[in-house]
């Protein structure tokens, strides 16, 4: 029996046979997410753990004791003695004919690993079942904005499979509602109102639609120039620097280049989460403009370059005259709203310390 | 009416998005962007949720020439009918084709507005009443029709001279327990199709927690060759209304909608009609015959073209303004219907035969149906048969009885080829297996089921690959696009019939066909893409020959 280490968190709702082996769970799991805990590998194409569970591919069906069909395992509770099998003959025919029928309502499955951080989700399921092989030849679906004015997404909706994970990950994680699923059966689509282009839309770039897709078909237009690009992608994991939230993101780099920015689906202040900022504002790493010692303003007005230590002796001397010449109170300390905690409490102590005043506050509230 | 007095008409109501989308309908001949803005920013809906929304519903124009453009229906029944000759002649006017719209008993039907036309070319075209069902060809006793030819029926007076609303006054002098196990010891089922025990379902949303409870009439009635509804609707609707009503006093619901189709637009003012004249008469609204506390506010809401509305879970977000998906069961609707609330979800039938069995008694109901059947069924008869319309039978009856001896059998000098069951749901029967009886127990045994009763003829002319073409066209036309086996398999399913298929030999067709059918059947995320397999799965079972020869013609 798998059972829970930690008793503390949380009670034990019951146990479930999974697979011929008894696996307790706690009140509100899935089968789906059980089976995953215990790493069964069932396939789904719908399912991202921090949307509700929407059960549209079925891959993730299993076959319940005592229910004549499957059942969609990641829109199932667990209840207490349920019998489970999530890998049958019959079931894993099922996924390999579910798989050959999306590969073939879709023109291009072979997708470069630039378009997202889920793109390469479905190219892995149909080499897993080998589901790739012409069979179910007909129209295809989806009807592509390619030429979409917009310079980050990439709306490519030929390989479009209809998951709905971008339009559930834009309302229920971002709030903006901004696209959604027009018409219906073969011919849905992925729509913004009027079929507008994302820029006339409730849309803010923060790509997190791009992230979730599994197909490429929601595609990192910026990472994409990168495609032609020789060498690997390596994944670099760090802090998100534009404000104090500490979102983590992998860095993307073929050689020494950032090519794009993957949100950390593990990070644990933003899980999965970007800004349009994160996600894409990444150009001024390797802009010609861009300052990479300090400059020191001459007399004349002209800059020169110093090294750090130059440059710290040379604003410590500034604050110092200010303060000899006017006193205490002629210094004040404004903290960025975007700095992070540890930074807004230097700050505050070089101003009371330092100086001997109390006059620091936070843009905020200025 | 301004945006605003529209607006302002609805907003305080329960479920107020299809009126007002109906409203701006009716007013602009189509639903402008800028109608679009207003309403959601009125109702606080995301614009591209709602913008999507209403491009689910067929019936919805978003351009000129919108409503009152000509639809014709071009359905399996109709298409026998000369349906796509009508919609040819009626093309200069704008005219489109539209899924069965439910009139398979007379030709075929043109909406032009909120009117129905019937006719066999564009000459002909007439608005005239719902046919009444024809006297019980074989006088066997009745439950839903029993009144229904009675004349001034449709009206309050009428429908009480034959002791209407006695079943009300009734049961309100006992208790809803009494009620709702006079229900199911008559062992009335869900007459949707799906069969439910019906006393069972009122029980659970009576003992279900929260409130207001909902009695929702399922009057969607968008399974093609399906039109009894639409007959009791039209001819008896102070029986749906008294059907409800009991509903609503055995569970403690106080409001209740019927969920019509878009296509039956004179059914709603014979409805509004109804519920005005009960509304007059203390028999629906506050207090009820006098009865401290017992109150039932009931309100039709239109559908706009979505058979897969017909499905309870999507009937149930349609109505809730909601994109309309099925909803993935369990919860089921006894405890989180209409807003996450208890409700009761039935067919028309199913509330129509209420009041009688109150009136008459659970035995006298169970022992209408033949040998261990209990109950009747109404059965929606059409295609290629002398005598199309409503038959109400009791079950365990012969289908042969029906088609020869009540319904005059096929044409003279035909044979009959094929009949569906369930609409089209259920696929075909054919050859030996016309020799059953109408009960589920018989029709699930033959690989297909009786569902919502509906059945269409086809004589010995008819190309039965070609009629399994225009039946999975429909599915697909109707899938909701939401899971995938329903969504790319009827598409596929469509495409291995209709004659294009080049490259496949008979083997590889077969594989393929038989693989999505399976896949469909096991996986699907509701009825619609289970069910619609049947079509492929009988077309095989009966007609070899006719695929082999289809496949050779490419």
């Amino acid at each position: 029996m798998i059972a829970f280490k930690d008793k503390s968190s949380g009670t034990v709702a019951g146990s479930l046979t999974i697979d011929g082996e008894l696996i307790e769970f706690r009140d509100g799991e899935t089968i789906y997410q059980i089976a995953e805990r215990c790493r069964r590998e069932v396939p789904t194409l719908c399912y991202d753990e921090r949307l509700e569970a929407f059960g549209a591919c079925r891959l993730c069906v299993v076959e319940l004791e005592g229910i004549h069909n499957p059942v969609a395992s990641c829109t199932t509770m667990a209840d207490d003695g349920m019998v489970v099998k999530t890998k049958t003959e019959a079931l894993e025919k099922h996924r390999k004919t579910l798989l050959e029928m999306v590969a073939s309502e879709n023109s291009n499955l072979d997708v470069d690993p630039l378009s997202g951080y889920a793109s390469q989700e479905l190219g892995q399921l149909l080499s897993r079942y080998n589901a790739n092989n012409g069979r179910f030849a007909g129209n295809k679906s989806g009807d592509s904005n390619r030429d979409d004015k917009n310079p980050f997404i990439l709306r490519d909706y030929d390989n479009c499979i209809s998951c709905y994970r971008c339009v559930r990950v834009c309302a229920e994680q971002e709030g903006d509602h901004a696209i959604n699923v027009m018409n219906r059966g073969f011919n849905t689509q992925i729509t913004a109102e009027f079929g507008n282009d994302l820029r006339d839309s409730q849309c803010t770039f923060c790509g997190q639609c791009v992230q979730t897709c599994p197909t490429g078909a929601l595609a990192d237009k910026k990472a994409l120039r990168a495609s032609d690009l020789p060498g690997d992608i390596s994944k670099t994991r760090s802090i998100c620097p534009y404000c104090g939230v500490g979102c983590a993101v992998d860095i993307l780099t073929k050689d020494d280049r950032v090519v794009g920015i993957h949100p950390a689906m593990d990070g644990p202040a933003n899980e999965g989460a970007l800004c349009i900022k994160g996600q894409y504002a990444f150009d001024f790493v390797h802009h010609p403009d861009r300052l990479t010692k300090p400059l020191i303003r001459q007399a004349d007005g002209s800059f020169r370059e110093v090294e750090w230590d130059d440059a710290l002796q040379a604003a410590a001397a500034g604050f110092s005259k200010v303060r000899e010449k006017y006193g205490r109170h002629a210094v004040t300390g404004i903290a960025s709203g975007r700095a992070p905690h540890e930074a807004a409490y230097t700050m505050q102590k070089f101003i009371r310390a330092s100086f001997g005043t109390n006059y620091i506050d936070n843009c905020s509230r200025s | 009416m301004t945006d605003q007095e529209i607006i302002e008409c609805w907003q305080g109501e329960d479920a107020p998005l299809l009126p007002i989308l109906q409203a701006f309908h009716n007013r602009d001949d189509h639903i402008t962007e800028a109608a679009i803005k207003t309403i959601a920013a009125s109702l606080r809906i995301p614009l591209a949720e709602l913008f999507a929304t209403i491009t689910f519903y067929h019936h919805f124009s978003r351009d000129l020439p919108g409503k009152n453009a000509p639809r014709v229906c071009t359905g399996n029944v109709c298409c026998l009918n000369g349906g796509t000759q009508l919609l040819e002649s009626l093309k200069a006017e704008g005219a489109t084709a539209m899924p069965c719209a439910g009139r398979c008993d007379d030709m075929v039907p043109v909406l032009r507005g909120d009117k129905i036309y019937v006719g066999q070319d564009a000459d002909s075209l007439e608005n005239r009443p719902t046919p009444l069902p024809a006297d019980n060809p074989g006088n066997a006793e009745e439950c839903v029709f029993r009144h229904i030819r009675e004349e001034g029926r449709s009206q309050l007076d009428g429908y009480r001279y034959s002791g209407g609303y006695c079943a009300l006054e009734s049961a309100i002098m006992s208790s809803r327990k009494e009620l709702i196990d006079l229900v199911i010891d008559s062992k009335l089922a869900g007459r949707g199709g799906a069969g439910f025990p019906t006393g069972l379902k009122w029980k659970a949303v009576n003992e279900a927690h929260g409130s207001p409870k909902s009695i929702i009439c399922n009057a969607d009635e968008g399974e093609p060759g399906c039109f009894k509804d639409r007959a009791i609707m039209d001819h008896d609707p102070h029986a749906l209304i008294e059907g409800m009503t009991l509903a609503a006093y055995a569970t403690g619901a106080r409001r209740g909608f019927i969920y019509l189709r878009y296509e039956y637009p004179e059914t709603e003012g014979i409805l509004q009609r109804a519920i005005d004249e009960a509304l007059n008469a203390g028999l629906l609204g506050n207090d009820i015959l006098g009865k401290e506390d017992f109150h039932f506010n009931l309100q039709i809401r239109r559908g706009a073209g979505a058979y897969i509305c017909g499905e309870e879970g999507s009937l149930l977000n349609s109505l809730e303004g909601k994109h309309p998906f099925p909803r993935n069961k369990p919860p089921f609707p006894v405890t989180h219907g209409f807003e996450n609330l208890p409700t009761v979800v039935n067919n028309v039938e199913t509330l129509a035969s209420v009041a009688n069995i109150v009136r008459k008694g659970a035995a006298w109901y169970r022992d209408l149906g033949l040998g261990e059947h209990a109950g009747t069924k109404v059965i929606s008869l059409s295609g290629d048969i002398q005598k199309p319309g409503n038959y109400e039978i009791p079950f365990g009856f012969s289908l042969q009885t029906l088609l020869h001896d009540w319904a005059g059998g096929p044409r003279a000098g035909r044979t009959i080829q094929a009949v569906t069951m369930a609409g089209l749901s259920g696929g075909f029967l054919a050859a030996d297996d016309l020799n059953v009886t109408l009960d589920e127990a018989c029709i699930r045994g033959r690989g297909s089921f009786l569902g919502a009763g509906g059945i269409i003829v086809f004589d010995d002319s008819r190309d039965m690959v070609s009629a399994a073409h225009d039946a999975m066209e429909f599915f697909a036309h109707e899938s909701c696009g939401k899971c995938f086996p329903c969504r790319i398999g009827t598409q596929r399913l469509t495409e291995r019939l209709n004659g294009n298929d080049k490259q496949l030999s008979l083997e590889n067709w077969q594989e393929e066909v038989d693989d999505i059918g399976s896949v469909m059947k096991a996986t699907s995320a509701c009825g619609l893409g289970m069910a619609a397999p049947h079509i492929t799965e009988s077309l095989q079972r009966y007609f070899p020959e006719a695929i082999k020869s289809h496949l050779k013609k490419n």
